[in-house]
């Protein structure tokens, strides 16, 4: 838990955030709330500016106004799109999790990691333990995916934010891949926050939704049911976009 | 004596004379382990041509040092000049990750490097031969001097390398995962990128550019064929570097083979054997999928 949290406050909000390039906002201002347990699903079409938002929440990429307030003492992990890491560097399962202990690394205290402890616990919890030993580039697409969310989870994370954590995935792992994060979310309170092109995970996992799309300038962002529903959303999507 | 030029010598010979190739011997080997070391870094940020580039910028920086000396009246020190073009050289490479989108660059800097040292000698002609002395030793003879100025520079790489492993890994594979954590990347590559160039000139200035350039890719590509982690890959690459260092010169001893082309090859043929049975194996399963009943 984090020290000095009341239970209103978020672990992460933004007030009139401007994301883009060179000065050049993609959406319009983004307000939003992110509390312990919720999931968010971060959804729009391909190159809608899905990328850009994540990034700078993570403090990746520089904002172009606005305001990301973060808890004290928050906790943030990330999991990239699978295809960021790269297979050619040796490693087995376990190396790849022990990756995220390294939280707090410094030139001064550089062997400064975590609780060990928090390698076999996100292995546990993703159904990792028994591949351990196993070298990552040889697993399957889901199982290499349950390896990144344990690599995340090592470093006791509040906050866990995946870019397209189901691409090139089957529909049964994509299915697997959601339902460890609902299951994680519930166990831990821990928010998650979810970038994907795909929304049909949306109506079953999601419990707040962000839509975007910088064409149009559509920025939606509420509960699931108000953005699913949303005049504008059905208007750009139709029968794309799933029931609440 | 050998009866003909081609009799391969006795090792024996070698060991009976150790006095005399003592340096050289061991210079190779620390230089193998520690370009070893930082190529497993150079290998899988897929950067194996920076070693190369880095000698010629080290050489255009050593003809301008001249230059200014003798036509601006500037008393710069070759050794200053080689450090600010090879730092300047490695600097675009900090925050790069490992996408191997920069063989354009390390092409711009070899050239630049390398015609940029032919023009500026033909205003230096004098001290043409001096860069050649400054910048490729030879690794048949070694001064006890440098051979003590590389062991020193290794030790003290080898050992921040060995404290800071897990910030240089995490800063060249995981990169913004590891921005998220908190990590100082940026800081991370900055000193990555520069005991690399510091290895690399020094290897260079003290056995030449070839086995400069072999030890920063040979040991790391043979190691990474069995190493099944980032750490056993690092200290499999040292050791293979060290063995190939003093294996090679060996091997230029025995056959009367030139050194830096002696421990190229037999890094090379360390990487084959290296990776032979799991090419062999790959193709096994391919015939054997062809050859399956459909």
């Amino acid at each position: 838990m984090l020290p000095s949290a009341s239970a209103a406050e978020p672990l992460l909000a933004t007030v009139g955030l401007r994301v883009g390039y060179d000065g050049h906002s993609l959406l319009p201002a983004i307000d939003l709330r992110i509390e312990a347990g919720q999931i968010w699903a971060l959804i729009g079409r391909n190159g809608g500016g899905k990328s850009t938002l994540l990034r700078t929440l993570l403090g990746l990429q520089a904002r172009v106004g606005g305001r990301i307030d973060r808890r004290p003492g928050l906790r943030v992990a990330y999991v990239p799109q699978r295809g960021d890491h790269d297979l050619a560097v040796p490693g087995r399962v376990i190396d790849v999790v022990r990756g995220g202990l390294d939280r707090g690394w410094s030139f001064l205290r550089p062997r400064a990691l975590l609780d060990h402890g928090g390698v076999d616990r996100a292995l546990e919890a993703t159904s990792m333990a028994g591949l351990a030993r196993h070298r990552f580039s040889t697993l399957s697409e889901g199982q290499k995916q349950r390896v990144l969310v344990a690599r995340a989870l090592a470093g006791d994370p509040h906050i866990l934010l995946l870019d397209e954590p189901t691409s090139a995935m089957d529909p049964v792992n994509e299915e697997a891949i959601f339902s460890l994060l609902h299951d994680l979310s519930h166990q831990r309170d821990l928010a998650i926050l979810v970038a994907s092109h795909q929304m049909s995970f949306v109506p079953r996992f999601a419990s707040h939704v962000v839509m975007v799309d910088k064409d149009d300038g559509l920025l939606e962002i509420g509960d699931r049911v108000a953005v699913l529903s949303c005049a504008a959303c059905r208007r750009k999507y139709g029968d794309l976009l799933p029931n609440a | 004596m050998p009866d003909t030029i081609d009799a391969p010598l006795s090792l024996g010979l070698f060991f009976d004379g150790w006095e005399l190739f003592r340096e050289p011997a061991l210079a190779g080997a620390v230089a193998g382990a520690l370009l070893g070391l930082l190529g497993v870094y150079v290998v899988l940020r897929r950067v194996v041509f920076l070693s190369a580039a880095i000698s010629q910028a080290a050489g255009l920086g050593v003809a301008l040092s001249f230059y200014a000396s003798l036509h601006l009246g500037l008393a710069v020190s070759p050794l200053v000049g080689a450090a600010a073009l090879t730092g300047l050289a490695v600097l675009p490479f900090v925050g790069a990750g490992t996408d191997g989108q920069h063989d354009r660059l390390l092409g711009v800097i070899w050239l630049v490097g390398a015609a940029g040292t032919l023009a500026v000698g033909t205003r230096i002609v004098a001290e043409v031969s001096d860069i050649q002395d400054i910048l490729f030793g030879t690794a048949v003879a070694v001064a006890p001097d440098d051979f003590a100025r590389l062991w020193q520079v290794a030790l003290a790489i080898g050992v921040l390398h060995l404290w800071w492993w897990r910030g240089f890994a995490a800063a060249s594979f995981s990169r913004d995962a590891a921005r998220v954590r908190g990590l100082p990347v940026r800081l991370l590559d900055v000193a990555l990128f520069a005991t690399l160039a510091l290895a690399v000139s020094l290897t260079t200035r003290t056995l030449g550019a070839l086995p400069a350039f072999a030890f920063s890719v040979l040991p790391a590509a043979a190691a990474l064929a069995v190493a099944r982690s980032v750490p056993q890959a690092l200290v499999l690459a040292a050791a293979l570097g060290a063995l190939i260092g003093f294996g090679g010169y060996l091997v230029s001893f025995r056959y009367s083979l030139p050194v830096g082309p002696a421990q190229a090859l037999v890094g090379g043929a360390t990487v084959v054997a290296l990776h032979a049975p799991g090419w062999a194996l790959r193709g096994l399963r391919r015939l054997r999928a062809r050859l399956a009943p459909a």
